[in-house]
This record gives C-alpha cells, structure tokens and sequence, in this order.
C-alpha cells in the first residue's frame, strides 16, 4: 500500500498555470493587505503613544477590536456583512469586479494593521522619552518630531519583529480561500480536484510558502542592514558592517 | 538557504511516506483497534450533517451502520465500534492514504481519475448536478449561466465541468454549502451548483424553502460510492458484501425511504431506473 509519488501532475496539463496564477493572486492579496496594515500599523501605533487621550482610546480600540477576533470572522465580515450595507450600484459593482479578492484584501489589512500597531508601539515606547523632549526643544512640533523623529527610528527598531508580522500576513492569506479567493492554497486545491493528488499539491504549496517567505525574511535582513543608523541600534555581533 | 529548502523537502516527504507506508490491511487493523473508521460531512444533509439535537447522522451514515458494519462484524467475529471523523473534499483522499481514517462515507463522486488514487465501492447513489437559485431567477440551467456569478463547492466535479463548459461564467468556489448558500441568499451569487440531491436538502432546509427552486437538466453523472485505500481487495469485499446483502434484502430501501421518502428529511423518490441500477450491481452469492 505504498504511495507513489507522481511529481509529474504539476507541470502536466493546466496545474502550472493554476500555481503560478496561485502565486500572483497570493502577491497581490499580500501587498495590497501589507499596504493598508502598515499604514493602519503607524498610524495607529503612533496614536497610542499620543499626549491626547482621545486618540489613545481611538487607537486602543481598534487594536483590541480587531486583533482578539480570529481572522476568519473578519474574511467572513467583509465579505458577507459589508457589501449589503453598500448602496445597490455599490455592490453591483463590487460583484463585477472581485469582491472576494477585496474583502481577503481588506480582513487582512484590517487584521494585520491592528496587531502591526503593538510592534509599533513598542518600538515608539523603546526610544527614550529625553529623544521626543529633545526633539520639542529644538522647535518641532509634536507632529513634526514624530514623523522626522520618532517614527522614523521606531521602525528602524522594529525590523524584526515586523518581518514575524509580514511572514504572518503572507501566510494568513491563505484564510482567503474560505470566501473564494483563487489564491496559492486554493490552487493547490483544485490541482487536487482534477488529478486526485493530495500530496504532491500540498508539497508544491509547501514549498512556494516556504520559498515566498524565506524571501521576505532575507528581503526584511537586507533592508535591516542599509537602513541601520551606524552606533544607534546597538546589535549583539559586529556594529555597522 | 538552499540546505535549509532541502531539508525541510525531506522532512515533509519523510513524514508522508512512512505514514503511508505501513503495508497492513485495512481489515487487519480494524480487528486490532475494533473500530472502524469513517470521514464523513458535517454540512451535507441528508447524506451526512449534525442535526437538530445535535446528533451526527444522515443516509450515508446509516449505510455504514446498518449495512457495513454487520458485514464486519460477521467476518472479524467481533463487535466493530464506528468512529466518525471529518473529510472535505480536499481532505478525503490523504485522510485515506495517511492511515486516519478507512472508508470515506459521505458525497463522493466516483470518478476515473479518483480511482487512480482510492477503490470505490459499489455506487449507493445516483444524481447529476443542477442550480438552485431564487424562484423566478432568469438561470434555467447550464445554459443560461454565460455570465452569470455561480458558486460551487470547492473540490467537486461541477466546478470542473462549468469551468470546460461555461468558461465565461464567474465561478465562486467555496470550502462547504453554508458558505455558498449564504453568498446565495445574500445575493452576492446568482446561482449555486452543486448535485441535485444536495441543493434539494439545502431547499428543504433552508428558513423559507418556497423562495427556492432546484433547476436545470443534470449536466453531469454524479454516481456517489463510498472510498478505501487502493489495492485491498478484502476489506472491499467485505464492504460490498455489505451494501449487495442491503440491496437484495430490501433493508437499503428502508433505509433510503427514511431518508428520502415522502416522510424523509429530503423528499426525494427514487425513480425505477435507479431502482433497478442499484439491483443490477448486486451480484450472485
């Protein structure tokens, strides 16, 4: 009863078609999802750290709301309960032109967005507050010494646990198959459909996830090393090489 | 990187050929553990759903039960416990392979291209796929579909078929039926595909059934069989010894009027054809 593997069913027929249009659908979904997620990220990390309560609270809100329900509510949410409240040619609209795809894109942003704003938040509460006060003194206002000063080391600080979040999100898109999106798992899927083999669609998937995130981890090192402020982020091997 | 890509290859392939490389019967194993392992739905009424007091059943399930497991017990000369687990499409097959379950009892079209993969049993069931829409709603049937946003299960060989039919109907694929029939009530689809059988106990037990109908002309051949793990052709036997004693004795019948009778979860007569299809498949002692 052993099984055979039979490789040949991923390059046969339409099967590498189906991964590699897989592969563009889970990009697409990924970069628009990082996109909104690190702007929900700093803008919201940023707030939580602001001199007015108010926004605080905004901030808080949003984070505790969005990351304590699981991201499969929220696929379901965007997709099932938002485009019913939408105005008829809306949601006409909407119908025509993926609305599958939009609601994966927006769960995730929304989702990764609320857990990107604590990796933020700690990197802003990392810098001493003698930096924000010495950055006040020298004229900028609150607004300028965050967006010149603060932010820009914070994420500088952040790099790695970001690059965690960013492997999540990729992985996470994955969830978007339940409301239909013809992402990389979904493909896998209908290989499987049509050749009846599990295995060898699950390793393909497999690897390209690996392969997609091991890409990104190198892509987030690269980045960490260019960006590096030389004697400000202390690491434990060489300084600035 | 590469080493690190090569290693976790030979993990991964480790893992799935020694699972699958235990060379015992299936009838072996279940005289050791005394039980028999199924996978089966959750979410497919009447063949295999959670019902109303909570309790896992359907027409599938009480084939097994009532037909399959007498066989077993008869040949172990023991009492065979049935456990249940859960298969979807896409799980079925490696659920057979890795060992974790041993008969695939649910919705599963036997198809040439599964039979490279797993045996089928003899076919218990017949239908063929079809829409359910809102009553009034201008989907007829496959060919009123151009266009059209259709959702379909994932997995199933429907999708397969509108897709080398129809490619220019938006297909929407979803994981199970409460996913699709919510796109459908919520009108986010037009229409959803799947076997006729299923969309008729969807219908039925849908919150307003008369808002729906179940259209169009079989556009496939859907003969449902239950799967076991390839090249076992004792534990076969035994199965369709099985399910051949329920057809010849007339208990398959009882079992397919609770189900599908005019008293049954999902009205759902079975025509003389049919009828007569499952007898002919019963073969002499």
């Amino acid at each position: 009863m052993n099984y055979h593997f039979n490789w040949s069913v991923l390059w046969s027929g339409q099967s590498g078609g189906w991964l590699l249009q897989g592969v563009i659908t889970t990009l697409e979904i990924f970069l628009l999802g990082l996109l909104i997620a690190v702007l929900l990220g700093i803008v919201a990390g940023a707030l939580r750290s602001a001199p007015l309560a108010p926004l605080r609270w905004l901030a808080s809100g949003y984070v505790e709301f969005f990351r304590n329900v699981p991201l499969l509510v929220w696929m379901f949410f965007w997709y099932f309960g938002v485009p019913p409240l939408l105005p008829q040619g809306v949601q006409d609209w909407l119908f025509d032109h993926g609305v599958e795809f939009w609601a994966g894109v927006f769960a995730l942003g929304v989702y990764h967005g609320a857990r990107f704003s604590e990796v933020m938040r700690s990197g802003i509460q990392s810098i001493p507050k003698t930096q924000l006060e010495a950055a006040l003194t020298t004229g900028l206002t609150v607004i300028q010494a965050y967006r010149l000063i603060i932010v820009p080391i914070a994420l500088r600080l952040i790099i790695p646990p970001a690059t965690n979040e960013t492997v999540n999100l990729l992985k996470n898109s994955s969830v978007a198959l339940t409301i239909g999106v013809a992402e990389l798992t979904f493909q896998t899927r209908q290989i499987e459909t049509y050749t009846a083999r599990a295995f060898e669609a699950l390793a393909a998937g497999t690897i390209i996830y690996l392969v997609l995130c091991l890409a990104i981890a190198s892509i987030m090192a690269y980045v960490e090393r260019r960006v590096a402020i030389p004697g400000m982020i202390v690491r434990g091997q060489t300084g600035a090489s | 990187m590469k080493p690190a890509v090569g290693f976790f290859v030979a993990v991964f392939l480790g893992i799935t050929v020694t699972s699958s490389s235990f060379a015992q019967g299936t009838l072996e194993k279940i005289d050791k553990s005394g039980a028999l392992i199924i996978g089966t739905r959750t979410g497919s009424p009447p063949f295999a759903y959670i019902n109303k007091n909570n309790e896992w059943v359907g027409f599938s399930i009480d084939l097994v039960e009532q037909t399959i497991l007498p066989a077993l017990n008869k040949k172990l000369g023991k009492q065979i416990k049935l456990e249940k687990k859960e298969s979807a499409p896409a799980t079925r097959i490696p659920l057979l392979s890795s060992n974790a379950v041993d008969l695939i009892a649910e919705t599963m079209t036997d198809t040439q291209t599964r039979r490279e993969q797993v045996d089928f049993t003899l076919t218990f069931f017949v239908t063929g796929a079809q829409f359910l829409v809102r009553k009034g709603s201008p989907v007829k049937g496959i060919q009123t579909i151009a266009g059209k946003r259709i959702a379909a299960q994932q997995g199933s060989t429907n999708a397969k078929i509108i897709r080398e039919k129809v490619p220019n109907a938006k297909l929407v694929e979803f994981q199970d039926q409460p996913a699709a029939f919510q796109a459908l009530s919520q009108r986010q689809v037009d229409a959803y595909t799947n076997d006729g059988i299923q969309l008729a106990g969807l219908k039925a037990r849908a919150p307003k059934p008369d808002e729906w109908a179940v259209v169009g002309e079989f556009f496939s051949y859907e003969p449902y069989g239950m799967a076991m793990r390839k090249n076992d052709s004792e534990f076969r036997q035994v199965i369709n010894v099985g399910l051949m004693d329920a057809i010849a004795s007339g208990r398959y019948f009882e079992i397919y009027d609770k189900w599908f009778g005019p008293k049954g979860e999902v009205p759902y007569p079975l025509t003389p054809e049919n009828k007569r299809f499952l007898q002919l498949q019963v073969v002499p002692k």
